[in-house]
């Protein structure tokens, strides 16, 4: 168990571990996530099959990614706690059993003699380390004392915030993976949907985009109101980067769609021959109409953005009305006087393709679907640790850059009236400057009044 | 006035302050330098100008698009720069990350970037489009700050001789050191504005806080590379060449966040 421990300590496995999650993460760059089956047999062949098994296509969710990660927590748990532990030590005991040779050996030090009997330069000392905003302990040995001052001490523990502040977040993000809750709801205007997971319900009252002059879509707004038994407890507008909030359930303007399924269609009947007598019928995909003379018509299907797949079957492009087409068919008494499509925006192709030819000609004049919302609804109690974790991680940053610990050591001794003085520093970032500041202090303690 | 007209002007003034720090740095004599600063600095208020007026005109954030985030990151570079020089009194940097401004300046002129002000899309109506984007440039600034610096480090080392001073004005130590400085400013603004900041706007706009979207895991990358940097230098005590190097492949991969990401791979920031 304790070489486990001691391989987990060791920082070159963190280096290793970090190196591989970042080639980890570049190759999950580079090979598209989370496609069909399909898309990765048209793209890598052979190959498809590997990648899949391997789970490089799925791989920031994969079991060995996860398994990097925890190894990755492990590590860094342990190499912080491992090197706390020293720290911890040094910001509550200040060290105070060092000898003058020790000070000596340090980078920044000093050695003088001071004209001031031991009680008036240990007095000087202290004051001086006051005036810089240091905080000291002291203690007397036989000859002399010894003062330990420091100043900024939870500097040191920047890179343990920066640790934790990890580990926070990686928790959060494993609480979110375990426990989050997901889900799009399309939303109609005036329709109330139950919102799952929850005990409430939420409504749309309406739903509009907004444009800007060019025809460019400025935002979609959806004004929802939250039900709870058949209560209306709050009715709020959202749009794009303004969700809504209740409970702990976010309502996100996320999409919105068309439905094409149940559209109303505007159809121009022209008999062709004798008098032309026009008429416009209105009629829903999926109806069946009768018009005079035992003349009946249906709406079979409707098309928004009308293609023929490869296959060389209708379908849809987009559900954007790009290409509006409806196929109809009308008879008489069970014979076929019409059969095909009718496109709104080329309304000749009837009359031009006579294997569709009859007595009649129709024109699609007018088509409406609706428009619905598509709201994410999301509840992911992870998102209180990753902002906990951003706080703590810029927190620690700033300690570790911008709160440089210093330390002084200083020993005096008396002989004969004088003082021997004998001082020393540490500083954990930020050298020149502390060396500038044991300067100054060295030479204030030196001077003359 | 218009950004129109100040852009190319503050582009002809960071060219003359260039050449000032390049002949500074041939020639050896410092009082160039002080010009091109100067230089660096008037060009940076007409700049400042541009970008507000472009403020104005567009009515959103200056860096939307890819013109006018390189204008922003230009932007970004010279303050970079200029507090750089100001903090540690050095000037032999500068003629090059002028030169990274200048190439900056040319892409954003050339007739391939589209400089028209388009309106903003939903996604990026949002006050966190201002703190995400220019804390993250700002950051990545500095990161361009450490890799010059690492650069010259590599070349400098190459040149120096066992037991010979240099005749240079910065010996490998200070670039060295430099190098280090920059990233310790640079590493804590990246964290905030690209990933913090990042992770707070992806939560509300997109509604996760982190999707794996191919941005995301590069910005992270370039995140792992300077903590590795960090680690290995102040851990175990690399220094001199592995250190620039590390230095020199973050810049890159913060590079390829900022820029390859939006050409390489598709992903959903597709508009930035």
């Amino acid at each position: 168990m304790s070489s486990f421990i001691r391989f987990f300590t060791s920082v070159k496995v963190a280096i290793t571990l970090i190196i591989i999650l970042t080639v980890a993460s570049i190759i999950g760059t580079l090979i598209p996530q989370g496609r069909s089956h399909q898309e990765y047999w048209l793209h890598y062949g052979q190959l498809a099959n590997l990648l899949e098994k391997l789970q490089l296509t799925r791989l920031y969710h994969s079991f060995w990614y996860l398994a990097l990660l925890l190894l990755f927590s492990l590590n860094l748990i342990i190499c912080t706690l491992v090197r706390l532990r020293p720290k911890l030590k040094r910001a509550l005991r200040p060290f105070l059993d060092f000898k003058p040779n020790e000070l000596v050996a340090l980078r920044f030090h000093h050695q003088f003699n001071l004209s001031l009997p031991l009680t008036s330069a240990h007095q000087k000392a202290k004051e001086i380390l006051k005036d810089h905003h240091y905080r000291f302990r002291e203690k007397d040995d036989e000859k002399g004392v010894k003062i330990a001052a420091r100043k900024r001490i939870f500097g040191i523990f920047g890179s343990d915030v920066v640790h934790l502040a990890i580990l926070t977040i990686l928790a959060g993000g494993l609480l979110s993976g375990l426990v989050s809750f997901r889900t799009d709801l399309a939303l109609h205007p005036k329709q109330t949907v139950a919102v799952p997971q929850a005990g409430f319900s939420v409504r749309l009252d309406s739903f509009e985009t907004e444009f800007y002059p060019n025809g460019q879509v400025k935002d979609w707004k959806s004004t929802l109101t939250i039900v709870e038994k058949d209560k209306e407890i709050l009715t709020k507008t959202i749009e794009v980067n303004h969700p809504l909030n209740y409970q702990g359930f976010m309502f996100y303007q996320s999409a919105y769609g068309w439905d094409w399924d149940q559209a109303s269609l505007q159809i121009l009947i022209k008999q062709a021959s004798g008098q032309a007598e026009e008429k416009v019928v209105k009629i829903k995909v999926g109806e069946k109409m009768a018009l005079e003379d035992g003349v009946e018509i249906e709406a079979l299907r409707f098309l928004p953005d009308f293609v023929l797949d490869e296959n060389r079957q209708p379908s849809t492009r987009s559900l954007e009305p790009n290409n509006p087409a409806a196929l109809v068919k009308v008879t008489r008494s069970g014979e076929s006087l019409f059969s095909g499509w009718l496109f709104a925006r080329f309304p000749d192709f009837s009359r031009l393709h006579p294997g569709s030819s009859s007595a009649l000609t129709l024109e699609l004049k007018g088509y409406s679907g609706s428009q619905y919302s598509v709201i994410h609804v999301s509840r992911d109690p992870g998102t209180w640790l990753i902002w906990v974790g951003c706080f703590l991680i810029m927190l620690g940053l700033g300690l570790a850059f911008y709160w440089p610990t210093y330390e002084i050591r200083i020993w005096l001794q008396e002989e004969a009236g004088k003082t021997t003085i004998v001082a020393g520093g540490l500083a954990t970032k930020n050298r020149e400057n502390f060396a500038q500041e044991l300067e100054t202090i060295i030479s204030s303690l030196r001077k003359k009044k | 006035m218009k950004e129109a007209t100040l852009f190319p002007l503050a582009f002809i003034i960071y060219i003359i302050s260039a050449i000032l720090y390049f002949a500074s740095n041939f020639t050896r004599r410092e009082k160039l330098a002080a010009h091109g600063s100067w230089l660096a600095l008037l060009g940076f208020l007409v700049h400042n100008l541009a970008l507000i007026l472009r403020t104005i005109e567009t009515s959103h954030a200056p860096f939307t698009n890819m013109y006018e985030s390189l204008s922003f990151l230009a932007w970004s570079m010279v303050l970079a720069l200029l507090i750089i020089e100001k903090k540690f009194k050095v000037y032999r940097l500068s003629a090059y990350l002028m030169l990274i401004v200048i190439a900056l300046f040319a892409l954003a002129s050339s007739p391939l970037m589209p400089k028209e002000a388009t309106p903003l899309v939903p996604a990026l109506q949002s006050y966190w489009l201002w703190l995400h984007v220019s804390v993250t440039l700002v950051g990545e600034a500095f990161f361009a700050i450490a890799f010059i610096a690492s650069l010259l480090y590599l070349l400098a080392e190459r040149k120096q001789k066992p037991g010979e001073q240099l005749s240079l004005a910065l010996s490998p130590e200070k670039l060295d050191s430099l190098s280090y400085r920059a990233v310790a400013i640079g590493f804590p603004l990246f964290t905030l504005g690209g990933l913090v900041f990042g992770m707070v706007w992806a939560n509300v706009a997109w509604g996760s806080y982190w999707s794996w979207d191919p941005k995301e895991v590069w910005s992270l990358i370039t995140w792992f590379v300077f903590a590795l940097y960090l680690h290995t230098r102040l851990v175990m005590g690399w220094k001199g060449r592995r250190s620039a190097l590390i230095a020199i492949i973050g810049f890159l991969a913060a590079l390829f966040t900022y820029f390859g990401v939006n050409y390489l791979i598709s992903g959903l920031h597709s508009y930035a």
